[in-house]
């Protein structure tokens, strides 16, 4: 049986069945698709896709830290050909909503994803300007808008597809770099990536992660997300926001919602239960009932802020 | 954080998922050697389809310690399922705190399991607390037509596992490093077969430091004898989605926690 969702959302004019969807990084078919019909999902954000496939960081990759852990997986993945002919059509023919996520490290590695994409069956691309663990790309071109709106404006007239772009919050102010993304064309933006963080072995005096930094995520950064989301919501009025951070149940998405989001992608809390972001996406169905006034701007398009 | 089965839970199972990340009652704890705990648990999915090899995820309550802590699973017992621990931090310590009546969050069984076949004789080549998966695999060997195991324990100190694996393992022979290593028991297993003029065709399964499981593979390469392996990692997911553990294999990089924890020799290129 499938769920009658009664509250929907849409994120820049794709309509989503709910407001939740998977965050990139912590959403794998293989493993996932065992537990929940990935169909359920408002989307199935996928992990960063490279031009050629990449082997990652050196383990150890991940060390708990309080309410949280940080990672350093380096966006290890087989490349954008084995996605096309592999987990792009086994989550298209499972009815799952689509946004893939592009990594690259350089201008050219994420234009040769994009052109790849573009005639796909992707609902919506996802640029990873913020990944933290990569040593050129992700995090240097999300942090400088200059260099950002550069790319975005080079990508977005590749396709027709709906791009969201992922914002990173290591920055010391997100509205600079939001408003150069949307101002070179995003359709969308998500935030947060992870924050960038270290952990130390005290017996040894070396770092936990074989990429000595990692990124941090968890509960522990929801109150950082939420005010980020809040922020941009509040300089930048009509841009679709994905909030993501800390997300551990369906009020931490209120929360998000709250502050300006038109839809949540749930990371951290599919790596302690595979089943939450259904369980979030069911739970927050039922508090969308006792909350109309925001279910009906979710429901338009439009935001609580 | 999750102390409840929920209707999502439910209505995921009802579809023919596999059950998420649940609450189990705690039937025992018992305390096995200097901060060596033993956790038996009810559930009754993971009692069924737990394989020699395969792991569960056991969660702490709250979100402060986030990440689950991986455990082998060490014996079935009807709807029983026992894990064997070491403290070796403040989660572990949390959990080895747990009395008969709470309730622990599990995930699994998770992995890929030791592949065991009829009518072969195995040898358990086990290290410190890489022991527990092979008490279950003694246990399991021994419904199996024909086929048997012998022991090969090696321990820190005190011989902790001894006593629960003869319940399953026809022979056992253990050495703690004050005496030698499972290298040493290997040599002095050879020797005495081959004295009795008893086969050799064996297989290994071995669990324990990956330095010993290296030693173990070479040797069982030298004698021709053909050598699984479960390896530990640091996780994070624990159920394959987060790519954190993964293990160099002649066929690239692969998860621990879901292409394994269990590989041969052959494949680790070991």
């Amino acid at each position: 049986m499938v769920t009658e969702w009664k509250h929907s959302t849409v994120v820049a004019g794709v309509p989503w069945k709910n407001p939740v969807g998977t965050a990139s990084g912590t959403f794998n078919l293989e493993a996932c698709g065992r537990f929940f019909d990935v169909s359920e999902m408002g989307a199935i954000s996928t992990k960063g896709v490279s031009p050629v496939p990449w082997d990652g960081n050196p383990t150890p990759r991940t060390v708990e830290s309080p309410s949280g852990m940080v990672n350093a997986v380096g966006l290890q993945n087989p490349g954008v050909d084995h996605y096309l002919v592999d987990e792009l059509p086994k989550l298209k023919a499972l009815g799952a909503l689509v946004v893939t996520n592009v990594a690259g490290h350089s201008d050219d590695d994420y234009a040769q994803v994009v052109e790849k994409l573009a005639d796909s069956s992707a609902d919506m691309l996802e640029i990873n300007v913020s990944c933290p663990n990569v040593s050129h790309g992700g995090l240097s071109v999300g942090s400088d808008p200059l260099v950002l709106g550069h790319l975005i404006e080079r990508l977005r007239p590749m396709t027709d597809k709906p791009m969201v772009v992922k914002l990173t919050p290591n920055v010391t102010d997100i509205v600079p770099i939001a408003r150069a993304a949307v101002d070179a064309g995003a359709d969308a933006l998500s935030l947060i990536n992870t924050l960038v963080g270290m952990s130390i072995d005290i017996e040894t005096g070396k770092p936990f992660l074989g990429n000595v930094t990692g990124g941090v995520s968890g509960p522990a950064i929801k109150p950082i997300a939420v005010a980020m989301v809040w922020k941009t919501r509040q300089a930048l009025p009509d841009i679709p926001i994905i909030g993501i951070g800390g997300i551990m149940s369906a009020e931490d998405a209120l929360e998000h919602l709250y502050a300006g989001a038109n839809a949540v992608e749930v990371g951290a809390a599919a790596l302690v239960d595979p089943l939450a972001p259904l369980r979030i996406a069911h739970d927050l169905d039922i508090l969308l009932d006792s909350r109309p006034q925001l279910a009906e701007k979710l429901r338009k398009g439009q935001t609580w802020r | 954080m999750i102390t409840e089965t929920t209707p999502t839970t439910r209505d995921c199972v009802s579809k023919g998922f596999l059950p998420t990340r649940r609450p189990a009652l705690v039937l025992e704890k018992k305390q096995l050697d200097d901060g060596v705990f033993s956790l038996a648990v009810q559930d009754s999915y993971m009692a069924t389809h737990a394989r020699a090899g395969q792991f569960a995820n056991l969660y702490l309550r709250d979100l402060s310690r986030m990440l689950p802590r991986p455990m082998g699973v060490a014996s079935v017992h009807g709807d029983a399922v026992q894990f064997i621990f070491a403290v070796v931090g403040e989660g572990t310590q949390q959990l080895s705190g747990l009395q008969s009546g709470d309730h622990v969050d599990i995930l699994g069984p998770l992995g890929k399991g030791f592949d065991i076949r009829e009518g072969k004789h195995y040898l358990l080549a086990g290290g410190g607390l890489g022991v527990p998966p092979l008490i279950r695999a003694a246990q399991e060997i021994q419904s199996i037509a024909g086929a048997h195991t012998t022991a090969i324990f090696g321990y820190r100190r005190n011989h902790f596992a001894d006593s629960i694996v003869a319940e399953y393992s026809e022979r056992t022979l253990s050495i703690d490093e004050s005496e030698g290593n499972v290298i040493d028991l290997l040599d002095r297993w050879e020797s005495d077969a081959t004295a009795a003029g008893e086969s050799t065709d064996v297989e290994i399964l071995s669990c324990g430091p990956n330095a010993m499981m290296k030693a173990v593979a070479q040797w069982a390469r030298e004698h021709g004898i053909a050598s699984q392996l479960s390896l530990e990692a640091r996780m994070g997911c624990g159920y394959g989605t987060c790519v954190v553990c993964v293990t160099p294999t002649v066929d690239g990089l692969k998860k621990v926690c879901l292409d394994g924890p269990v590989f041969t020799a052959q494949q680790l290129g070991w």
